[in-house]
């Protein structure tokens, strides 16, 4: 049943506050990381049963009556949702220690809850309005988990966020309508055979446009990355880890590839567009996370830099080119959501953000630090974890394709992101620890749990990387893939 | 079907347009949040004039009707974070909110 | 067709209005007048639940919620908007209706469209069984929303030991 990924989320969600008059603390924790697991189980096991016979659409019968609830679940939907319920498992198990002093816990997960029922929706979509409208359940429940802290810096960095995110879905609604009033239909398919028989360049060319500003708005794609360098640090670190490891990837990127490859289809010109956004934004996003301070800040300006990668791979358009954007994706999500975790570790334990006031915590912290190690390498693309095998992929497809200076510049690109990362490493971790932390401990029990589990999964992926290719990426690319053929097959 | 569509076009770019003037040009945060309802009586404007330019009237209403009640959703947050900037700063002006720097 | 017109530029100046008025009650009124007008365009364009809806929610209810808003935070003094700003969207405003509306009579006769297929059925057939999952997303975003309110207003305790 393909409608749990959406129902169970929302039903414990509806549950939960009520729960929460009663219990605390225990009730809520037990229940939300249980729904977690439960998604990520389902989605393992029974998602692969349900696909192994090619994609499938479910309609559901309620009271006896078909109702017309159609999910589509394929190669690329399962994957995002399982990278989905992997990271949100992590992050939830993080909140058990991380939001005891932020109070309403049941309340917090409550939302959390709903925010992944509603990329899940987004992910399983057919139907190009519902696609907008799950991305709105999961802005706003993202909007009141950034604010919930209720400190200043919070709510004035969640405003910031809302309202550009406000003018991004309008653009993003506007472009399905257009969509809608050219061909009648709202689903994938019919629009996708319409636009076929009509050919009505500019005006589909108008609808790209607002769709690339709309989503590009969501994944903070430079130009339009101004909200996340401050929503992203002010949030809580599990919602943080949340935002950078996925909703800016499932609303933006997700969404943007899943339009542009099985409906609208991937012209030339679209390709370069992506391809030169990527790139401008891998380039410039690192440089700016140079000069940083903040390190939840340095790491925001790196989730930018690192969507830029993505969208330069599926920007290409090749098997291989795709193959490599969705690899990093599932990296980047697990291992920026590991380093947002552990800069909340590093926040509980001395109280700062700043990394000129840290040094030499891997004395005192020692799972944290190398917790932290793993994660920044395998971003930064050090061999054998699995940002290197993404990267490489990525770079791989770009030369394969006979475009040198975007190879050079990635590849340049890359060097940057070592650099500040090991600047993170060099001021926080090592060095002289200072006098005022020579007392500190080790992160809570399920904190730094869960930054483990994390890195565990970035040095397996890394380790065994051709069978997470195999079984989970190719699959997913493929999808992808096939829509591009399919477009050029039919003539376009 | 363009010729009835023409009129609410125009008039919904010009919404959407003083919408984001709004946006951009206004400091009291309210006046900020009345910007977002401009920009959401376009779009739904525009959505009910396709539906009625295409004669598929019944779907574009019930894709009208979920908008507004994501934009009730919408509007209900905001506010909500917006009286918690006010007990924080005790003024509404845009400009004291200033403190990150994006 | 004229009355259409008329109601399309009444809506037009309401937003203005509201756009331009100091005083921030009486914008939100003006907001209100402009979704009363939709909400009349929408009625006669043949989609009285649309209609229905944007007059009862977007001019009732929201109007409530700005009016709530603007009630909690009174005290705080105005803020006083750039007076080039105000004198600027005017202008602004006309500029871009002149070119928006030379644009779209261009633009508009080189779209195509698919003829649409006829309609069967009433509105609430279409939206319980056709758009069901609709249904589902607006219990999502009322849960999300509902949950946001009650999370940003909740009682911060000083000590949050059980």
């Amino acid at each position: 049943m393909v409608f749990l990924f959406v129902a169970v989320p929302l039903v414990v969600a509806g549950v939960l506050p009520l729960l929460g008059k009663l219990s605390k603390r225990v009730l809520p924790d037990i229940l939300s990381n249980l729904t977690f697991l439960f998604l990520l189980v389902y989605a393992v096991t029974a998602g692969r049963q349900i696909i192994a016979g090619g994609p499938v659409n479910q309609q559901i019968i309620w009271f006896g009556e078909p109702v017309q609830i159609l999910l589509g679940l394929d190669g690329l939907a399962l994957f995002m949702l399982m990278a989905i319920a992997l990271v949100s498992l992590c992050a939830g198990i993080f909140s058990i220690d991380y939001m005891e002093h932020h109070g309403a816990k049941a309340n917090f997960y409550a939302l959390f809850l709903v925010m992944v029922a509603g990329m899940n929706g987004l992910v399983l979509a057919t139907d190009l309005f519902q696609v907008y409208l799950f991305l709105e359940v999961a802005a706003v429940a993202s909007y009141a988990l950034v604010a919930y802290g209720l400190g200043y810096d919070e709510l004035e960095a969640s405003f910031k966020y809302l309202l550009l995110s406000v003018v991004a879905s309008a653009f993003v609604l506007i472009g399905v309508t257009v969509l809608f009033g050219l061909t009648g239909s709202l689903g994938f398919e019919a629009v996708g055979r319409g636009l076929q028989e009509l050919q009505a360049g500019s005006t589909v060319a108008l609808c790209a446009a607002l769709f690339v500003a709309g989503f590009g708005l969501k994944a903070a794609l430079i130009p339009f990355h101004a909200w996340l360098p401050d929503a992203h640090p002010s949030a809580p670190a599990p919602i943080s880890a949340m935002l950078s490891g996925l909703l800016i990837k499932v609303s933006g990127i997700y969404a943007l590839a899943r339009i542009f490859f099985s409906v609208i289809g991937m012209t030339p010109f679209l390709s370069n567009l992506l391809m030169g956004l990527g790139v401008i934004s891998a380039v410039v996003a690192a440089l700016l996370a140079l000069g940083q301070k903040d390190i939840k800040r340095m790491l925001a300006y790196s989730s930018i830099s690192q969507v830029g990668y993505i969208v330069l791979g599926i920007g290409l358009g090749t098997p291989l080119g795709i193959l490599g954007g969705l690899f990093h994706l599932f990296n980047h999500a697990l291992a920026k959501g590991l380093l947002f975790l552990s800069s909340g570790s590093i926040q509980t334990a001395t109280g700062t953000r700043n990394l000129d006031e840290m040094g030499g915590l891997a004395k005192r912290m020692p799972w944290t630090a190398a917790t932290n190690l793993v994660g920044s390498l395998s971003i930064a693309g050090v061999p054998p974890l699995g940002g290197f095998w993404s990267k490489l992929v990525i770079i791989m497809a770009l030369v394969q394709a006979g475009r040198w200076p975007y190879a050079v510049i990635a590849v340049l690109a890359s060097v940057l992101t070592l650099w500040y990362y090991l600047l993170i490493q060099r001021k926080a971790f090592f060095g002289k620890l200072e006098e005022r932390w020579k007392d500190i401990r080790e992160a809570p029990f399920w904190m730094t749990a869960a930054t483990v589990i994390l890195a565990l999964l970035c040095l397996g992926v890394g380790i065994f990387f051709a069978a997470v290719l195999k079984s989970w990426v190719q699959p997913a690319a493929d999808v992808l893939s096939q829509g591009v053929t399919a477009m050029i097959s039919r003539g376009r | 079907m363009t010729s009835t569509w023409v009129p609410y076009l125009i008039v919904a770019a010009g919404l959407l347009f003083a919408g984001i003037y709004c946006l951009l040009a206004m400091r009291n945060i309210i006046k900020l949040f009345i910007g977002v309802e401009i920009i959401s009586k376009a779009v739904s404007l525009i959505i009910v004039a396709t539906g009625f330019a295409k004669k598929n009237i019944l779907v574009a209403q019930s894709l009208a009707v979920t908008f507004i009640v994501v934009e009730v959703c919408l509007v209900a947050t905001a506010l909500a974070i917006i009286i918690n900037i006010y007990r924080h700063t005790k003024s509404l002006d845009i400009r004291k909110l200033s403190k990150l720097k994006g | 067709m004229s009355l259409q017109i008329l109601l399309l530029v009444g809506l037009v100046l309401f937003s203005v209005a509201a756009v331009l008025l100091k005083d921030l009650i009486k914008a939100a009124i003006c907001l209100a007048a402009a979704s009363l007008v939709l909400g009349i365009l929408f009625f006669r364009m043949g989609a009285p639940y649309a209609g229905a809806f944007e007059i009862s929610v977007v001019a009732g209810l929201i109007t409530v919620l700005f009016m709530l808003t603007i009630a909690l935070t009174k005290t705080g003094g105005d803020v006083a908007e750039s007076k080039l700003a105000t004198v600027a969207f005017p202008l602004f405003f006309i500029l871009f209706l002149a070119v928006d509306f030379i644009v779209t009579k261009n633009l508009i006769q080189k779209i195509v469209a698919l003829p649409a297929a006829p309609e069967a059925g009433a509105f609430g057939e279409v939206l319980w069984k056709q758009r069901t999952l609709d249904l589902v997303g607006q219990v999502c975003i009322i849960f999300a929303g509902v949950l946001a309110v009650l999370a940003l207003f909740r009682k911060r305790s000083k000590d949050n030991d059980d």
